[in-house]
């Protein structure tokens, strides 16, 4: 059976800098990915078949049989473009920053502990000079202020964490990437692995799957670093790791919804709810839903239907999306 | 005494919405048992006892108190099953095996009316009228409940 892998690279400010190695690195892998997408959120696009290097790189992509295709983005963030790979129709999403060169057995080593109960596996992401060697970071979340992240150190022995950040392979279509944050997108892939542990997939932090971060004082979300963007989003990630252990319910939709929903709430472990109609459901309002999170398009239940191809009762549907 | 709710919400751009059962007036023509109309303002008035903009506490001992009812897919199909009161349910263009409780009596023509995709904006969807069941077979399931 096919790995069915889609590799997916956000790029901003690093066309002929680090982008071409990351590429490059992406075509050495001892396990191909089925599709590479680049997502160009460049302020001023500009197409690179023009360039010698991207010419050389997209023809081995073709003698290789990587499908590749190149994507003008919505300058929105990089968290927006790894949300449209997320519902890409792959089985599993392998995102590559643009300024990281993965070793060539990364994607094989990643894929190799994949199985029913993964959400992502992620290994070490080494930024030169080596600074967090002896680190014995937990990689759990309430330690998040308190450690670096375990994938900052050559990763020794198979970890299961709540969180991983930069480069991962993971499960496509079971969460969402959180739109909500700012354009600098702090935060956004703990927050989305975060999500992933908590529909119940484990998480893995592994070794031998070394990539190197060609840490850049340009390009990425530096190009945006502005304090208060910053700011916004860690508050987001804050409210969200304040109800880790609630389930976070909105319902942002009809009194008829809110009615078949009440149906289902019994069975939701430690519900925060916010509500439309709290005559029918109790609960807090939308807006403060969106100053919490920032986005609760992930909450809608329309949208959730639609991707899922929904064919049983609403019920069950709210059931999917909350129940545990 | 019977409940019609015969309107579903009206659209955000203004357009009579396609979940409308569109022959209350033949269906009512039949129906010889007395008929109290639910709904808000701005809804036409189809029978002589309308009882508009009620609270939910009063909606609930109407529905309580008659002998069944009749809707089209709207909130208040959920709003009875939750009660526990069953009905008949005009289906035009949704799919009752989402949308509606097998406890009802789900009048739909035929599945090849159904939208293709369920879970777009109601304002979205054409409108039209030959997707609904006629108001004989309505009539012969009310039948059921009388």
């Amino acid at each position: 059976m096919p790995a069915n892998i889609l590799c997916s690279i956000s790029t901003k400010g690093r066309y002929l800098t680090t982008l071409p190695l990351a590429i490059s690195a992406v075509i050495n892998q001892t396990l191909k990915p089925d599709r590479l997408v680049i997502f160009d959120d460049n302020d001023e696009p500009e197409d690179m078949r023009k360039e010698p290097i991207y010419q050389h790189l997209f023809q081995i992509l073709n003698i290789k049989g990587i499908e590749w295709e190149w994507l003008w983005a919505d300058k929105k963030g990089q968290h927006y473009n790894h949300q449209k790979a997320n519902k890409m129709n792959f089985k599993w999403v392998w995102r590559v920053d643009d300024d990281t060169i993965p070793e060539p057995n990364v994607l094989d080593t990643l894929y190799a502990f994949t199985d029913d109960n993964i959400g992502a596996v992620g290994g070490a992401v080494l930024t030169p000079p080596l600074i967090f060697e002896n680190s014995n970071a937990t990689g759990k979340i309430e330690n998040i202020y308190t450690e670096p992240n375990i994938q900052w150190g050559t990763i020794h022995n198979t970890t299961e964490v709540d969180h991983l950040h930069c480069t991962f392979l993971y499960r496509a279509g079971i969460c969402d990437y959180n739109l909500g944050l700012s354009r600098v997108a702090h935060r956004e892939e703990t927050l989305f692995t975060y999500g992933l542990k908590q529909k119940g997939f484990k998480l893995l932090a592994v070794p031998n799957a070394t990539t190197w971060h060609l840490k850049s004082p340009s390009g990425g979300i530096r190009d945006n670093n502005i304090m208060s963007l910053f700011e916004h989003d860690e508050q987001i990630f804050q409210n969200t790791l304040n109800l880790k252990n609630h389930t976070i319910v909105v319902l942002n939709n009809g009194m008829g919804d809110h009615i078949v929903f009440k149906h289902v709430l019994p069975d939701i472990a430690n519900p925060i709810i916010y509500s439309c109609y709290p005559d029918i459901v109790p609960g807090k309002s939308i807006k403060e839903a969106i100053d919490m999170f920032g986005d609760i398009e992930q909450f809608n239940i329309y949208r959730k239907m639609d991707e899922w191809k929904w064919t049983e009762s609403l019920e069950n549907a709210f059931r999917k999306l909350y129940v545990k | 005494m019977i409940l019609i709710s015969p309107y579903a919400k009206i659209l955000p751009n203004g357009t009579v919405n396609p979940k409308n059962y569109p022959f209350w007036s033949e269906l009512l023509a039949h129906i010889s048992v007395p008929v109290v109309q639910i709904g808000v303002d701005g809804e036409q008035q189809l029978t002589q006892d309308f009882r508009k903009n009620l609270s939910l506490t009063d909606l609930a001992k109407l529905v309580n108190a008659c002998t069944t009812w009749i809707s089209c897919d709207s909130f208040f199909q959920h709003f009875c099953w939750d009660l526990g009161k069953p009905g008949i349910v005009l289906w035009g263009q949704s799919d009752p095996l989402i949308f509606g409780h097998p406890e009802n009596i789900n009048l739909l023509k035929d599945r090849t009316y159904l939208f293709h995709n369920q879970f777009l904006s109601w304002d979205l969807i054409p409108l039209r009228t030959d997707c609904f069941v006629e108001p004989a077979v309505v009539v012969a399931a009310l039948q059921k409940f009388l």
